[in-house]
């Protein structure tokens, strides 16, 4: 099982949104102005325990999850107790930005493991987006990206079989963790269970687990105990006709 | 809640489960394992191959066998005039 230890440390106020700058400053340049506006608005980090509900499916929102440490997803429970994850949010993220303009979300957000967050109001959102609509315009690009990521997933889960789908999701975290300095070409943390990485796959646990094991004899990448540690990325994202288009890593102005 | 181990012998060798879950009972220790070899047994299909011989050993906290379930048990399976 993945640690579920609380952090009893608050990380520092400031670290959600150097994160999420992180995020922004790769794709385009962020001036002093505009980061003082949106450091200005997030809240000093909460702690939400490891699988417990951070917003729930259809309730009237006024905020937004700014994620700081921790993994959260998106997901939905079906009838018979299935589970889809349709995103695996890293720090650095919002959540729900989406929110913002949406009011309430069609999915829920669950803290996969112990999660610090850093709240917005909707009212900062729009009063800081009013004043510097170029920010405005790098936090709708995150909305974007997070839809070329449900967009991918898709592809992963209608075409791609279990093998290249674990390795496609394990490629795309390495870069998304790489991005807020979290992850390497060696590899990263990455304390989920096979359970959550089969919820994000349409897999079975013990499907997953085959599937980790013939990664791990081709020698491309290990998961075990929490750290995923890459033997080949090369070959990793070979396999998983993986590349970075869809994650628009090319800083311009936007 | 009870911990049960699925480990797997199949076609493609034998896979450890070193994590677990947590299940009400046996009954539905037996369902998931059910439902972890049909998915398995249909991915291996959409490749053409139907591998009735593999196993899934589920196993509880202090390593002891609670039950083994068969590929073979997973599925019924017509052919000809023949049920099996």
């Amino acid at each position: 099982m993945a640690t579920t230890a609380i952090e009893a440390v608050a990380p520092p106020a400031a670290l959600g949104v150097d994160r999420l700058l992180m995020k922004m400053r790769l794709r385009d340049d962020i001036d002093d102005l505009e980061e003082q506006a949106v450091r200005a608005i997030a809240t000093p980090p909460v702690l939400y325990p490891s699988r417990s509900i951070v917003v729930r499916e259809g309730v009237p929102l006024e905020r937004s999850a700014l994620l700081v440490s921790g993994l959260l997803s998106r997901s939905k429970d079906m009838r018979d107790g299935q589970r889809q994850i349709t995103e695996v949010h890293v720090p650095g993220d919002f959540a729900d930005l989406h929110s913002f303009t949406l009011k309430r979300l069609d999915q829920d957000i669950v803290a996969l493991t112990d999660c610090w967050i850093s709240w917005t109001t909707h009212a900062s959102l729009h009063a800081v987006t009013d004043h510097h609509p170029h920010l405005g315009r790098m936090l709708w690009l995150t909305t974007n990206l997070d839809g070329a990521l449900h967009r991918a997933w898709t592809v992963s889960l209608g075409r791609r079989d279990a093998l290249e789908r674990l390795a496609h999701l394990l490629c795309e975290l390495q870069v998304r963790l790489s991005i807020v300095g979290m992850a390497d070409e060696r590899g990263y943390h990455l304390p989920l269970t096979q359970t959550d990485i089969a919820e994000c796959l349409g897999l079975t646990p013990v499907h997953v687990n085959r599937v980790l094991r013939e990664l791990r004899e081709r020698g491309l990448v290990t998961f075990r105990s929490g750290r995923v540690s890459i033997g080949n990325l090369a070959e990793l994202r070979n396999l998983a006709e993986f590349n970075t288009d869809y994650l628009f890593l090319e800083k311009r102005p936007r | 809640m009870p911990h049960f181990y699925f480990h797997l012998s199949n076609g493609t060798g034998d896979t450890r489960d070193e994590e677990g879950l947590d299940l009400p009972d046996v009954a539905r220790a037996r369902a998931h394992a059910l439902a972890a070899i049909r998915a398995i047994m249909r991915e291996e299909l959409g490749r053409g191959l139907i591998d009735l011989d593999g196993m899934i050993h589920i196993m509880d906290d202090s390593d002891q066998l609670v039950m083994d379930v068969g590929f073979v048990e997973a599925v019924e399976v017509r052919y000809g005039n023949h049920r099996h």
